[in-house]
C-alpha cells in the first residue's frame, strides 16, 4: 500500500474498475448473444456509471467524458427508449474496449488513448443516443411507434411468476405496452420547464456531497422556485443528526432539457430520491403512487380482496396512463422512490404497470455472496504457514513412529486427528485462492475481435467452462499463453473467408476456448476449425533451421510438436499479430514453469487443438516417496499407474542399448531414474529395483526404475525456480518429514529426455 | 547470526560500508553485510541433477528451498568435500536467496568506498567477473570484494 492515502484510494478505484470492466464486457456479451434481459442492461449501465463516478472523483477528465457518453446511451437503452439491437451492442462492445483503454491510460498502465478512435466512438455513441443515423430506424421519438419492442420486453421481464391467482379483470398486456411508448413524448414537452423533487439519502451526505451546490447548479439552467419540505424533521430530542429529513421541490423554468437537469444530479443519483417531471397541469408522478398506496392495503388473501385488488390494479394502470400521457416522463429513477412502497403488491398480482420495473432494476443483486477484499500477500502468508504446518505435522508423526509409540496410543490417535484437521485447514486455505477462470476468459473476446479485425478474418469465439476453478497464481499466468495461442489460432490456424468458402466451410471461423477439470488438473483447450498444421512445411522449416536431421523419420504427432522447439516460427513473413519473435516455445516454457504441459493435435483441413494441462494448485501434491541412488524423490501420484517388481526376463534391450520392459504384452521404455538424474553412473544396475509404470500427459507409458518405494504422502510443493532455476527432469521440490529437501520428479520430462537424447540438448546442458 | 550481532559495532557514521569477510582456503573475500541474511553451519544438501559442479544442491531453510553454491568452486579454486566446520552464508542475490558455502566467516570490516581499489589486471577474466575490487587491511591482508550478482549460473539466472 502506498503511503499517500489518496493514492491508496485511487489504487482501489482502479482495482474496482478492473472488475467493473470485466462485468461490463461479460454483460455486453450476454446481450450480444441475444439476451434482452433488462437486468443485464442495467448492470452495464451501473458498471459504466460507477467507473464514471470514480473517475470524476479523481479528476480523470478524459475517462469521465467518454464514460458519460457511454452512460447516456445506456440510460436510453435501459429505459427502453432505444432498442438494444445487434449493431448497438457491437458498438457498445467497441466502446467498452475504448473505455478499458481509457482506464488503462488513466492508470498509467497503457498508452494514451488514440484521440481519433475515442472521438469516433463518442460520435457513434451519440448518434445512437440521439437516434440520428442509428442503424435501426429509431425515428423521432414523438412518432407513435406502438410496435416498440424493447418496452414490451421490459414488461415481459416483469411477467407474473407462475402459479399466481388468475385475475381475469386485469387489463390485457397490449394495453400496458401501449402505455409505455408515451414515455417517448418527453422530448416535445421539454421546453416548459421541470419540477424536480429531490430527497437526499443520508448516504449522499456521507459521500461528501452538498445539496446547496446541486441547487446552485440547477439554478444555472434557468430561474428556479425552490420549496423546502421540512415536515419530516423530527423534534430535537428525536433528531438523529446524520439522518436526512429534507425534501426540496424545485420548479425550473426555461428550456433546459431533461438530460441537462439530470446531469446536475449525475453523481448523486444513486443516493437520493429524485423525480424530474415537466411542469404543467398534470398530476405529479408522486400523486399517482399515493393513490396506489391507498389501494394497496386493500390487498388481502381472500378472493373478494383479490377481486378488489384487481380493480385497484386497473386504477393503477389508469393512473399511470394519465400520468404517462400527461407527464410523459416515468423515467426509471423518477418514479423509483415514490412507487417503492407499493411495488410489491402489483408484482405479486400480475403483469404489473411499467413503473415498478426500475424498482427491481435498482435493487442490486442481493443474492450475491458477501465478499471481502484481502491483500493477496496475506493469503499467501497464510498458505505458506499452513504449508509449514503440514510439514511440521509430518515430521512430528515420523518422530512419534520412530519413538516406538503405536498408532493406537493416545498420542498416535491425537496425531491422527491433527492430521485430519491439518488437511482440512489446508483445503480451506487453498479454496481461498481458487477462482474461476472466467476472469481470464473474459478478456479474450476483445482480443479475438481485434485479431479478427487485424487479419480480416471472420471469427467466432466460443467459450465453455468459465466457472472452472483454479488457483489464482495459475490463473494469472494463464492469460499470456492463452492470449498467444488464440492469436496464433486466428492468425495461422484459420483461413481467410474466401479460402474457407472455397474449402466448403462457413466463412466465419470458430475458435473454441474451453476449461475443464480432468484427473486433478485443469485442462484448457484452444481449438480452431482452420486448415490444421501444414506438416511438410513444418518439417521443412525444422530441417532448414537445423532443429532436426534431414533424414529424421517423425510421426505426425512429432512433427506437430516441432512448433514448440525454440527458434521455430512458421510465419515466413513476420505478421503484425503473432509473429513478434515470441514463438510457441515461449508459451511452452511458461506453461512448464507452472508444472503444466502443452500438446497439439491437428487434422489437416479440419483444424488444430492445443491442450494445456496444469495443476489446480501450485501448493500441494499427492506423491509417492521413492528412493533412487541414495536420494529420496517424490513421484506425482496422478502419473503412476501401478508398481511392480520386474522379472529380469521381462527386460529387453532395443538395439542392444535402450532397455524396455515387457508389461502386459506391451513393451514400455524402462527409465533408470537414478541414472537419468545423474545420481548413479552405472547403467547396468537394472536388477533388484522396483518399477513404477507411469503415464505421461499424452498417454504414453513408461517404466521408471527406482531402488525402493517408501510410501504415499501429500507434499507441499516448493519452487526451485524462486531461488534457483528450472532443472530438467525436476518439477519442483518439497520438504519431507525428516526436514530434508526432496525433488519432485517431472515424469514427462524424464520419459521424453530418455527418448530423445539429441546432441543439441546435451550441448545446452554443457553450456550451463 | 549471533556472531554478527556480537561483532557489530554501533557505527552509524558517514559513508562507511560494512562488509563481512570470509575465508576460502587461504584467501579472504568479503561481501556487503546488507546482502547477508544469516550464517549457519553446513548441513548435507540434496543434490540437483544436471547442475554445474559448484552447485552443491538444495537445503531446507525453515521451509525455503535454498540452493547452495560452493563459492570456492565457483571461483575456480580447489575445494574439498564440505564438512560440519564449513559455513553457509545465506545471502540475497537479486530477488533470490542463496546459500554460499565458505570455509569460515572471519571478520566484519568497515571502510569507505575510497579505500577500495580496482581489480588489477593480473587476475584472470573468470575471477574478475566476480571481484569488484580489492583492499588492504592491517596485518598485510588483502581482501577481495565479491559481486554476488554473477555467482548464480549466468545464462539461466534471469531466464528461469
Amino acid at each position: 500500500m502506498s503511503d499517500d492515502p489518496f493514492e491508496a484510494i485511487k489504487a482501489t478505484f482502479f482495482q474496482e474498475c478492473e472488475e467493473l470492466l470485466a462485468d461490463l464486457e461479460g454483460n455486453l456479451l450476454t446481450l450480444e448473444s441475444g439476451s434482452t434481459d433488462i437486468e443485464v442492461i442495467n448492470a452495464v449501465f451501473r458498471a459504466v456509471h460507477s467507473v464514471k463516478g470514480g473517475a470524476g472523483a479523481f479528476g480523470l477528465e478524459d475517462l469521465v467524458r467518454f464514460a458519460h457518453v457511454f452512460e447516456t446511451l445506456m440510460d436510453e437503452l435501459r429505459s427502453g427508449r432505444k432498442p438494444c439491437d445487434e449493431p448497438t451492442v457491437k458498438t457498445l462492445l467497441r466502446a467498452a474496449d475504448v473505455l478499458a483503454d481509457h482506464v488503462a491510460a488513466a492508470r498509467g498502465a497503457g498508452p494514451a488513448v488514440d484521440p481519433a478512435r475515442s472521438a469516433g466512438l463518442v460520435a457513434e455513441l451519440e448518434m445512437l443516443t440521439h437516434g440520428g443515423a442509428a442503424p435501426v430506424a429509431t425515428a423521432e421519438p414523438e412518432e407513435d411507434d406502438f410496435g416498440f419492442t424493447p418496452v414490451a420486453m421490459d414488461l415481459g421481464a416483469f411477467e407474473a411468476p407462475a402459479g399466481l391467482p388468475d385475475l381475469p379483470d386485469l387489463p390485457p398486456l397490449p394495453d400496458l405496452a401501449a402505455l409505455a411508448p408515451l414515455s417517448d413524448l418527453s422530448a416535445p414537452s421539454a421546453s416548459q420547464g421541470w419540477r424536480v423533487v429531490f430527497r437526499p439519502h443520508p448516504r449522499l451526505y456521507a459521500s461528501a456531497n452538498e445539496t446547496g451546490l446541486l441547487l446552485r447548479e440547477l439554478g444555472r439552467l434557468g430561474p428556479t422556485r425552490v420549496q423546502l419540505d421540512d415536515s419530516g424533521v423530527p423534534l430535537l430530542d428525536a433528531l438523529e443528526p446524520t439522518d436526512s429529513h429534507l425534501i426540496w421541490t424545485i420548479e425550473l423554468d426555461g428550456d433546459a432539457s431533461e438530460a441537462e437537469v439530470r446531469e446536475v444530479f449525475d453523481f448523486v443519483e444513486m443516493d437520493c430520491d429524485l423525480s424530474i417531471t415537466p411542469l404543467g397541469d398534470a398530476p405529479s408522478v408522486e400523486a399517482a403512487p399515493v393513490a396506489v398506496e391507498e389501494a394497496a392495503p386493500d390487498l388481502g388473501d381472500d378472493a373478494s380482496a383479490l377481486a378488489r385488488a384487481a380493480s385497484s390494479e386497473l386504477d393503477i394502470a389508469a393512473l399511470l396512463a394519465s400520468v404517462g400521457a400527461a407527464t410523459a416522463a416515468p423515467a426509471p429513477v423518477a418514479v423509483t422512490p415514490a412507487v417503492e412502497p407499493v411495488a410489491p403488491p402489483p408484482v405479486k398480482l400480475a403483469p404489473a404497470p411499467a413503473a415498478p420495473a426500475p424498482v427491481q432494476a435498482t435493487a442490486p443483486a442481493a443474492a450475491a455472496p458477501v465478499t471481502i477484499r484481502v491483500d493477496l500477500e496475506r493469503v499467501d502468508r497464510l498458505i505458506n504457514a499452513v504449508g509449514e504446518l503440514v510439514i511440521q505435522q509430518a515430521m512430528l508423526a515420523q518422530r512419534v513412529t520412530e519413538s516406538g509409540l503405536t498408532r493406537s496410543s493416545d498420542i498416535g490417535l491425537g496425531l491422527e486427528d491433527l492430521e485430519l484437521l491439518t488437511r482440512e485447514i489446508q483445503d480451506s486455505v487453498m479454496a481461498i485462492r481458487a477462482q474461476p477462470v472466467k476472469s481470464v476468459f473474459q478478456r479474450m473476446p476483445r482480443l479475438v475481435r481485434e485479431a479478427a479485425e487485424a487479419t480480416g478474418k471472420k471469427v467466432k469465439l466460443v467459450t465453455s467452462g468459465e466457472d472452472t476453478e483454479v488457483d489464482k497464481t495459475v490463473i494469472e499466468r494463464l492469460s499470456d499463453p492463452i492470449t498467444h495461442m488464440l492469436r496464433n489460432a486466428i492468425d495461422h490456424g484459420l483461413e481467410s473467408p474466401e479460402d474457407r468458402l472455397a474449402a466448403g466451410k462457413p466463412a466465419e471461423g470458430t475458435v473454441r476456448l474451453a476449461a475443464l477439470h480432468r484427473s486433478g488438473r485443469i485442462v484448457i483447450e484452444i481449438s480452431d476449425d482452420g486448415k490444421g498444421i501444414n506438416r511438410p512445411r513444418v518439417k521443412g522449416i525444422a530441417v532448414e533451421r537445423g532443429l532436426i536431421a534431414e533424414d529424421a523419420i517423425l510421426s505426425d504427432d512429432e512433427i506437430d510438436n516441432l512448433i514448440f522447439l525454440p527458434g521455430f516460427s512458421t510465419a515466413t513473413e513476420v505478421s503484425d499479430l503473432s509473429g513478434r519473435g515470441v514463438g510457441m516455445d515461449v508459451v511452452r516454457r511458461s506453461i512448464q514453469s507452472l508444472g503444466g504441459r502443452i500438446s497439439i493435435s491437428s487434422v489437416p483441413g479440419k483444424g488444430s487443438t492445443f491442450t494445456l494441462s496444469l495443476p489446480l494448485t501450485l501448493a500441494v501434491l499427492d506423491g509417492m516417496v521413492v528412493g533412487a541412488g541414495e536420494q529420496t524423490l517424490v513421484a506425482p501420484l496422478a502419473a503412476i499407474v501401478e508398481s511392480l517388481t520386474p522379472n529380469e526376463a521381462d527386460i529387453h534391450y532395443v538395439g542392444g542399448v535402450d532397455p524396455v520392459l515387457r508389461f502386459r504384452e506391451a513393451f514400455v521404455p524402462l527409465v533408470d531414474v537414478a541414472q537419468v538424474m545423474g545420481f548413479r553412473d552405472d547403467p547396468t544396475a537394472l536388477k533388484g529395483g522396483v518399477v513404477m509404470i507411469v503415464e505421461t500427459e499424452s498417454g504414453q507409458r513408461a517404466a521408471l526404475l527406482v531402488d525402493a518405494i517408501h510410501g504415499q504422502r501429500q507434499v507441499v510443493i516448493k519452487s526451485l525456480e524462486s531461488n534457483y532455476r528450472h532443472v530438467e527432469g525436476v518439477a519442483a521440490a518439497t520438504i519431507l518429514g525428516d526436514g530434508r529437501v526432496a525433488l519432485i520428479l517431472d515424469i514427462d520430462a524424464l520419459v521424453t529426455a530418455k527418448r530423445s537424447r539429441t546432441p543439441s540438448r546435451s550441448d545446452l546442458q554443457l553450456a550451463s | 547470526m549471533t556472531m554478527i550481532e556480537q561483532t557489530l559495532t554501533p557505527n552509524v557514521a558517514g559513508t562507511d560500508r560494512e562488509l563481512i569477510a570470509f575465508r576460502i582456503g587461504e584467501q579472504e573475500f568479503c561481501v556487503d553485510i546488507m546482502s547477508v541474511r544469516e550464517i549457519r553451519g553446513w548441513t548435507p544438501a540434496t543434490p540437483l541433477p544436471r547442475s554445474p559442479a559448484y552447485m552443491k544442491g538444495v537445503i531446507n531453510l525453515r521451509g525455503v528451498v535454498l540452493p547452495i553454491i560452493d563459492l570456492g568452486a565457483r571461483f575456480g579454486l580447489q575445494t574439498g568435500e564440505p564438512t560440519e566446520r564449513h559455513v553457509i552464508m545465506v545471502a540475497h542475490v537479486g530477488s533470490r536467496l542463496v546459500g554460499l558455502l565458505v570455509d569460515a566467516v572471519s571478520d566484519i570490516v568497515q571502510l569507505s568506498d575510497a579505500a577500495i581499489q580496482p581489480t588489477p589486471d593480473v587476475a584472470s577474466d573468470h575471477v574478475k567477473s566476480f571481484v569488484k575490487g580489492i583492499f588492504a587491511v592491517e596485518g598485510g591482508r588483502m581482501i577481495s570484494l565479491i559481486d554476488l550478482d554473477h555467482v548464480l549460473p549466468e545464462s539461466e539466472a534471469e531466464a528461469a
